[in-house]
């Protein structure tokens, strides 16, 4: 029997059990509700819950163990019928059903927040035994400290992860340098002096930055920004002759990055307490004196983890350094040469026909679970900053 | 009501260090302030009461022209300092407020060291060629304020982790640094504690004696304690000025003797 | 933080008591300069930051416009029966034994026709020329009219064939005569053919619907290549992003906010939520190939591993949000439930719920806003993959393979013609229109139930 006719089957009974629970509940009371415990259609729910939830219970078990069968099937049935029977059989004026009931929403409310954790442990456990399984091939100090990546699927492969990081890290740090000035400062200006009229323009204009799908970044990388940079600046100075370059990569996630900053920055500069500015303006500060002695000192463990999740942002970025940085694994300071990152080589190695049981497949596994590992350790210390900065102004 | 109900009375001795003619004040469409007109003294602490809502906290930022930072808010009138106008079109606002110091209703450290507070007005103003110059100022503005004893050994620790009363006494010095010749105090003892509060009043005391003081404050006692000259304000109308005495024993203006009495307020 | 204020040693010191207000000092115009250009600096972050905004959108614009426009000939073309119905029994089975190539012959002789007729005089224009004229795709369009309609055999049919990319491309000005001369796939005659056409009003670039209908097209056939596929696998997936997130999104929420007790459990919950909404995005495409493909063993490139890799995206969006809704409730409200009797359950459900829902609809389009654009972790299951065919309708269409908006747009970058680069410009249009639309309807909802307690 297919699960669909089960399902449906369960579903007829569970809302049959709601009609006769309903109606005994009201025998049993004469006919008279207000000498149920609970309003009528908790009992009809109750009824229809204890077909549902054990028909359901059984119907995973049953899978599990018997695959699809008409045993399994059968089970199934039994199990709906079994919790109706014991349901009726419990339904009489002072039973508790809405409590029941509410029981019952509660575990699966408590279900649905734990699907969060199952999403943590689920990337934590795929990118660690794939990883395991890749170490097992790999020896990890040449992982972690090789300087070389050449992937070849004929075997003998050198997959040395520092090129990679270095493009990762190259790029950010280019990102970071075009996004922090110029997302600060707007928010500066916005928060410090813009009147609400400016505001109410300018603040959705760089929201838009933000709304922006990184794949649209990529091919503006790609098509504008990399030829620009190459015909302008890399190849009259000789300096490189690729579209594709760290530049491209780190100025186009920099703008990517700009909106990032400033509405962090801006929440952040907001929560200085006015009195601190008033405090300094009434000393005869000009405001920017105001802002750089008084409220950008008091606002900078924020500032400090805005950057932080700006750049565990950046790190995690992959489709802007796909179609912007180019596949060079290479560690070198010419920010106009073609370098990749670690998300580059998630995606290179891993689309397309895959082995899983080869090392130049597993070991976009272990990539992945590097960069997992750097930004969450970046966010965790990014949040605690900024929790820390908040509780001291509440 | 007649705005110009302002009760004359014969001026005692000093000089006059301010003088507000016709000051008026709009928020938006409110007007906060209506026609005030008043001579402040030098070497002298003039307390400003009234209900809460009258409009003396919004004239006394009018006297370091605070207001300019509030987008909404709008001045007319005239407020002489020594002569000048404080309204004219040359003068600029962080030169005045240099002059005319503030001292704000809730203590407002920066979170900065003790020293960092309080040479921080010197230092944006240029008051001291050297370090040893420096030092001088910061001492001398912490005894000025009465906290040198308390806080001489950790100049260096962190301003806001002083008590309340501390703090407030720190804001005091801090303003005191600039070197300012008027210090205004928005309800300093508002958020203090009866025996900080009676530090600071006694601080109000000795500062008389090298600046003029305008105290906002709505606690009546503390005006009678530490005032010579006080102004009663209702309604954005300067109701009656005089000696702190005479108001409070023989007011000439029944809402000041409504207030007085704790009829109104 | 080095400026000219903090310095010990200043030149202007001493006596600031005596001076008149009137007359700014050296040191307070030195002072006032670093202030306008501190606000300088403001507004040129400010103006970069547009001004990058407008550069990005413009050039989108730019190369994406034409993408919606299409150059088609119509030409009249006889449906020769010997060529397309060898045996002349109409029988479908044997003519769909005909293929494609014969339709060519049809339409270049259309063509050739044409030319002899209006005595067009075109210097150097060969067979091949003629035949690399129309598209791959116009032929094979003619095949399925025919296989469609046999009763079109034998007649003479007018019907707007697309063009080769290279002839849409030289009235888009992307091909030029110099670059024809040089380049192996066109010739300046064709070229000079098309602008002879062009006079006769016989080719027309018009509006393109199959670029947004049409199925994907291989490397050869940019001119018929269209985002059907991938506006259908995006559409499936954010049914199962909206279907899946949204209650289970607000089911955590509720509980966290509402009934979670304050221990250790719940804040590692928290905090993780907090951390799960900072994960890169491929991480999620890791976890979809992993879990979902080797693990579980759903197929590749089907929509619906795309909506379980995107839900999981989007959930902690829908949670963060769905939680500050619930938190801008006031607690009179609760109070009052629950001083009626009601319980906790029925409070929630019956006051809190309804009130918070704006808020929580709010956070859940801005949340499939976001899935509709991410691409990285679709990469990594399979949707990268060449999808000529429609999905099936919803459910069993949810298994078969398909592509995304963005993944379609990402796909065109890696393809050799530039006319590609056109399409994926275009579908980037398509996307922001529809992202454009979500943030409006988001906008709108936030407007119209505003609340202000």
């Amino acid at each position: 029997m297919p699960v669909s006719w089960i399902i449906l089957l369960v579903l007829v009974l569970a809302a049959t059990a709601y009609v006769l629970g309903r109606r005994r509940a009201l025998e049993g009371a004469n006919g008279d509700p207000r000498r149920l415990h609970s309003r009528p259609v908790y009992y009809g729910w109750n009824a229809a819950l204890s077909a549902l939830v054990p028909a359901v219970l059984m119907l995973v078990v049953t899978r599990l163990a018997l695959g699809s069968s008409n045993l399994g099937a059968l089970l199934v049935l039994a199990a709906a019928i079994a919790g109706v029977i014991f349901a009726l059989s419990r339904t009489t004026p002072d039973f508790r059903a809405r409590n029941m009931v509410e029981q019952v929403v509660k575990a699966g409310l408590i279900l649905c927040s734990s699907v969060a954790i199952a999403t943590t442990l689920g990337i934590i456990l795929s990118l660690v035994f794939e990883s395991a399984q890749f170490f097992r091939m790999y020896p990890w100090q040449d992982f972690l400290f090789g300087t070389e990546w050449t992937p070849a699927f004929g075997g003998g492969s050198k997959l040395g992860m520092l090129p990679l990081l270095w493009g990762t890290l190259y790029i950010s740090l280019i990102a970071l340098l075009v996004a922090v000035p110029i997302g600060l400062f707007a928010a500066i200006y916005m928060s410090e002096y813009a009147g609400p009229r400016v505001r109410a323009w300018v603040k959705p204009a760089i929201e838009i930055l933000a709304g922006i799908p990184t794949i649209v970044y990529g091919l503006f990388a790609l098509v504008t920004v990399g030829p620009l940079l190459r015909d302008w600046i890399a190849a009259p100075t000789g300096l490189g002759d690729s579209g594709s370059s760290v530049m491209t990569a780190g100025i186009v996630m920099g703008i990517m990055l700009i909106p990032f900053v400033s509405s962090l920055s801006d929440d952040i500069i907001n929560a200085v307490p006015q009195s601190l500015r008033d405090g300094s303006l009434g000393l005869g500060s000009t405001p920017s004196e105001t802002i750089r002695n008084v409220v950008l000192p008091a606002a900078l463990p924020g500032i400090v983890g805005a950057i932080l999740l700006a750049a565990s942002r950046a790190i995690g970025e992959t489709m802007i350094v796909v179609l912007g940085a180019g596949a060079m694994a290479r560690i070198s300071g010419n920010p106009f040469e073609a370098m990749t990152t670690i998300t580059v080589k998630i995606v290179g190695q891993l689309t397309g026909d895959n082995d899983f049981a080869s090392p130049e497949t597993l070991v976009a596994f272990a990539l992945g679970l590097t960069l997992f590992v750097i930004t969450l350790a970046l966010n965790i210390f990014a949040l605690y900053i900024v929790r820390k900065y908040r509780e001291q102004y509440e | 009501m007649n705005d110009m109900s302002i009760v004359e009375r014969k001026l005692t001795q000093d000089e006059i260090k301010i003088s507000a003619r016709g000051v008026q004040v709009y928020y938006g469409d409110k007007h906060a302030i209506k026609d005030v007109n008043v001579d402040i003294l030098d070497k002298t602490v003039t307390a400003f009461i009234g209900p809460s809502g009258c409009g003396k906290s919004t004239f006394l930022r009018c006297i370091n022209r605070m207001n300019d930072t509030i987008d909404a808010a709008r001045v007319d009138g005239k407020i002489l300092l020594d002569g000048e106008d404080i309204y004219d079109k040359r003068v600029d606002p962080v030169q005045l407020r240099a002059k005319v110091g503030m001292v704000f209703q809730k203590p407002n450290p920066f979170p900065k060291s003790i020293y960092d507070n309080v040479a921080y007005g010197p230092r944006i103003h240029g008051l001291a060629r050297t370090r040893g110059e420096l030092d001088e100022i910061v001492e001398k503005s912490l005894r000025g304020a009465a906290l040198w004893n308390e806080v001489k050994d950790r100049l260096q620790e962190a301003g806001t982790g002083l008590s309340g009363g501390q703090q407030q006494r720190l804001c005091i010095a801090r303003a005191v640094a600039t070197q300012p010749e008027v210090l205004l105090m928005d309800e300093p003892c508002s958020a203090l504690d009866p025996i900080a509060t009676s530090q600071v009043e006694e601080l109000i005391d000795q500062l008389r004696q090298d600046f003029s003081v305008v105290i906002v404050t709505h606690s009546m006692q503390q005006a009678a304690r530490v005032s010579q000259k006080t102004a009663f304000f209702h309604l954005g109308n300067l109701v009656e000025y005089g000696a702190t005495d005479d108001i409070f024993t023989r007011p000439q203006d029944p809402r000041t003797e409504s207030y007085i009495s704790g009829r109104i307020g | 933080m080095t400026d000219t204020t903090s310095g010990v040693v200043p030149e202007s010191a001493g006596e600031p008591a005596m001076k008149s207000l009137l007359i700014a000092d050296a040191r307070t115009r030195r002072r006032n300069a670093a202030e306008t250009r501190f606000r300088a600096y403001g507004i040129i972050a400010i103006g970069l930051a547009i001004a990058a905004l407008f550069w990005l959108l413009s050039t989108i614009l730019a190369d994406g416009s034409s993408a919606f426009r299409q150059t088609y000939a119509t030409i009249p073309v006889s449906i020769d029966a010997s060529v397309v119905d060898p045996k002349g029994n109409r029988n479908p089975e044997e003519m769909r034994k005909v293929l494609t190539l014969s339709y060519e012959k049809l339409l270049t002789t259309g063509l050739k026709d044409y030319i002899a007729k209006e005595n067009l005089q075109i210097e150097g224009l060969s067979d091949r020329d003629l035949k690399g004229f129309l598209s791959d795709q116009a032929k094979a369009n003619l095949r399925a009219s025919v296989l469609n309609d046999p009763e079109l055999i034998g007649q003479v049919v007018t019907v707007p064939a697309l063009t080769s990319s290279r002839i849409d491309g030289y009235f888009k000005g992307r091909v030029t005569a110099e670059q024809a001369a040089r380049d192996s796939k066109t010739s300046p005659a064709q070229l000079a053919l098309a602008d002879a056409l062009k006079s006769r009003d016989v080719l027309e670039t018009r509006f393109n619907m199959g670029f947004l209908t049409n199925a994907d097209a291989s490397e050869t056939r940019p001119e018929s290549a269209g985002l059907g596929v991938a506006i259908l696998g995006s559409a499936y997936m954010m049914l199962i992003v909206l279907v899946l997130a949204l209650p289970i999104g607000v089911a955590a929420s509720i509980y966290l906010e509402e009934f979670a007790p304050k221990n250790r459990l719940t804040d590692v919950i928290e905090v993780n939520i907090a951390n799960l909404a900072a994960v890169p995005s491929i991480v999620y495409g890791i976890l979809g190939l992993a879990v979902f493909i080797n693990f579980v063993g759903l197929p590749r490139s089907a929509p619906i591993v795309g909506g379980l890799v995107l839900t999981l995206m989007t959930l902690p969006t829908i949670i963060i949000a769905t939680r500050a809704a619930l938190k801008a409730v006031p607690p009179s409200i609760r109070d009052a439930a629950l001083g009626v009797g009601a319980s906790r359950m029925q409070t929630v459900f019956h006051h809190v719920l309804p009130l918070a829902m704006p808020g929580i609809l709010t956070g859940t389009i801005i949340g499939l806003a976001h899935a509709l654009g991410e691409t990285a972790p679709l990469l990594l299951i399979g949707m990268v993959a060449f999808v000529q065919d429609y999905p099936d309708a919803p459910p069993a269409g949810l298994f078969d393979p398909a592509s995304a908006l963005p993944v379609q747009i990402y796909n065109w970058t890696r393809r050799a013609d530039p006319a590609f680069f056109e399409r994926a410009a275009g579908a980037i249009i398509v996307l922001l229109v529809f992202l454009l639309i979500m943030n409006l309807a988001a906008i709108w909802l936030r407007r119209r139930f505003e609340r202000r307690w």
